[in-house]
């Protein structure tokens, strides 16, 4: 997948691109709204990563710029700003997601691939772990026929950790992506401990769960081979 | 303490008793004067008649010539008499004087007017009397009437004053409760006060301008943490993201990997502390929207039901009593939630293992109430000044950075909410969430 990241900070740029390199994509770089635009103009990308403080340019006249143009890049808009007006001026302009600075490098991905889902039409297989699968459709997860009952905060939790599964995700990535972040001060690593341990309780009545595990003093990682 | 409109009649009434005393202190003297030039009179025009009398129908039928040479004239009541006598001497007398006379065994007091008069070359003197009795009298009733009319005179112009300073500082009032009625200069009433008062129109405009001043240096101070707050995000969002590239590599020691672990959740202490700190800024410059209709006892459970796996792992109860469906008509749902989580989450936190948090809502006296109260041990009164205060935090038993109850309060006061905090050391500490009812 081609990526454009529009971002004035340059060093921010280069650590995005690195890291969705590593993830297999194809990153191209706009420093300027005017690069940007030009950019936009003559390549086809799959995603646009729009900051929209960019100096001397509203970064969200790029988004009906590129749809006058027919681009159907999937648009994602960072802003610092994470104010409630640009948020609801970016979606009805056409952004397919909105992520406030500063955003986890994984909640990124997450969120592009949750695009990438909607937008071009992928499904999601079920997917077997260890002795369960995980259906992401109906959002349910079963064990030898039988669906394990889990609340929405618990599911959630469970796909993220799979979605990204062999990377260990940190309690406060975890937090953020669940919980948003708009009073982050009430971030309490206890309480994704505590979702994990009723998470675990509540599998472990069906099978073991080893490919949950804990990352000591860090987070938590689902391993599969 | 008394209001303008009251002391400036009052003042009006006290001056106006002290001259009143005043004239009182004179008044006896006054009128006593007034009244014996009042009789004086009187008696002359008196011997007058009595003189045109005589000068028509002679001396005669007043005094034969030979049987008597004394005559005297009493009225019934004998407060007022008229004699005539015969008299040897022969000089000119015209004076007025005090004297007794003696009436059927009766001493009475006279004012007399005594006049010598000559008809038919016989020398006579003239006294026309009135009794000191009756005079005192007429003085004493003077008196009465003038103090009336000075009673009646202050009471009238005591109430004339009254609602007069009333109707004239009408404008001013108006201005009082301009002002009580702003929590933020933005909102003052610019509509100018109407007064035919020139002060008051002055002072009216000053408070317009200042406020527009007051206002202005408000917004652009926001404006600045804003923009400050957002710059600092750059920087935190840059480090973040190395970090996190050096964390997903393969090539570092576990020595290393908790380092960076450990920056990463530094900087995610900064970032939070920006991020409370432009939340504040954004609710003071009403950057949020209030869209959203939303009933106070579903917020309330959600947050218990959001928090219910923590409060059961600790073993904590809590317990929901809902007595009001209130439902804000324009809020911020996500903004009120948090409000309410922090505090339940703060309640939790100060709650033993085994105890309960309760969540309540009534309505008492239009005011629907929220209540959050948990069985910890209590706000010490030192600390209770400060609870709303940012960075102050209240125990070192919260992990936040001491800031979420200053949040909370802001949020309270962009939804025009009013929290109050009881405590008791032991017992454990309720907050309570006014929100004005219509």
């Amino acid at each position: 997948m081609n990526v454009l990241i529009v971002e004035d900070e340059k060093s921010l740029s280069e650590e995005v691109r690195t890291f969705l390199r590593s993830e297999g994509y194809i990153c191209d770089q706009a420093f300027t709204g005017m690069e940007a635009s030009e950019k936009i103009a003559v390549n086809l990308y799959d995603f646009v990563l729009l900051d929209v403080g960019l100096p001397g340019y509203n970064g969200l006249d790029l988004i009906g710029e590129a749809r006058e143009l027919g681009s159907e890049a999937a648009f994602i808009v960072v802003t610092a700003r994470g104010a409630v007006e640009d948020k609801v001026r970016g979606l009805n302009l056409g952004a397919d997601d909105y992520l406030a600075k500063p955003f986890a490098l994984i909640e990124l991905l997450s969120r592009m691939q949750a695009v990438a889902r909607r937008k071009f039409k992928i499904q999601d297989q079920n997917l077997v772990i260890g002795d369960f699968t995980v259906d992401f459709q109906s959002r349910k997860i079963s064990s030898g026929g039988a669906e394990v009952g889990l609340t929405k905060k618990e599911f959630d939790l469970l796909v993220y950790l799979v979605l990204n599964r062999n990377k260990v995700l940190t309690r406060q990535q975890l937090y953020e992506h669940i919980w948003g972040n708009i009073l982050d001060d009430q971030y309490d690593s206890n309480f994704i401990d505590v979702h994990i341990k009723n998470l675990r309780k509540k599998l472990n009545e069906y099978a073991s769960t080893p490919w949950l595990e804990t990352v000591r003093g860090t987070g938590y990682r689902v391993s599969l081979q | 303490m008394a209001r303008l409109r009251t002391k400036l009649p009052l003042f009006n009434l006290l001056t106006k008793l002290v001259f009143t005393s005043a004239f009182l202190l004179l008044l006896p003297y006054i009128v006593k004067r007034v009244n014996l030039i009042q009789t004086d009179n009187d008696l002359v025009r008196k011997r007058e008649q009595v003189i045109s009398l005589i000068s028509q129908i002679g001396i005669e039928p007043f005094i034969a010539s030979d049987s008597s040479n004394a005559f005297g004239s009493y009225n019934i009541l004998r407060d007022e008499f008229i004699s005539i006598e015969r008299t040897t001497r022969n000089e000119d007398i015209n004076y007025i004087e005090e004297t007794k006379r003696l009436i059927d065994n009766e001493q009475i007091d006279y004012r007399v007017l005594n006049y010598s008069l000559n008809i038919n070359g016989k020398p006579y003197i003239l006294s026309v009397g009135r009794s000191m009795t009756s005079i005192q009298l007429a003085e004493k009733n003077i008196r009465l009437v003038m103090l009336l009319f000075l009673a009646f005179i202050i009471i009238i112009t005591f109430i004339t004053d009254l609602l007069y300073t009333m109707r004239l500082l009408k404008p001013l009032n108006r201005i009082i409760d301009k002002l009580k009625s702003i929590s933020d200069p933005s909102s003052y009433d610019r509509k100018p006060v109407l007064t035919s008062t020139s002060d008051f129109i002055s002072l009216d405009k000053t408070l317009i301008d200042l406020m527009d001043n007051i206002d202005l240096l408000f917004r652009k101070e926001k404006e600045t943490t804003v923009n400050i707050s957002h710059e600092l995000l750059t920087p935190v969002s840059v480090i973040r993201s190395k970090l996190e590239n050096l964390l997903i590599r393969e090539d570092i020691s576990p020595e290393i990997a908790d380092k960076i672990e450990e920056s990463l959740k530094t900087l995610h202490r900064l970032q939070s502390l920006i991020n409370s700190l432009l939340l504040i800024a954004k609710l003071e410059s009403r950057q949020y929207l209030k869209e959203d209709a939303v009933s106070l006892d579903d917020i309330l459970s959600e947050v218990a039901e959001e928090i219910s796996p923590v409060a059961d792992d600790a073993a904590i109860t809590i317990n929901k009593n809902f007595n009001d469906n209130f439902r804000f008509a324009k809020a911020n749902k996500s903004l009120l939630f948090s409000m309410f989580y922090n505090i339940v989450n703060n309640a939790l936190k100060n709650t033993p293992g085994g105890g309960k948090v309760e969540i309540v809502t009534y309505l008492a006296d239009k005011t629907v109430i929220a209540g959050i109260s948990d069985s910890g041990k209590g706000i010490p009164q030192e600390k209770m000044k400060t609870l709303f205060s940012r960075f102050k935090e209240r125990g070192n038993e919260g992990s936040g950075t001491g800031i979420g109850l200053a949040i909370a309060k802001s949020i309270a006061d962009f939804h025009a909410i009013e929290i109050d905090v009881e405590s008791e050391i032991g017992k454990g500490t309720t907050f309570l969430f006014r929100i004005k009812s219509n």
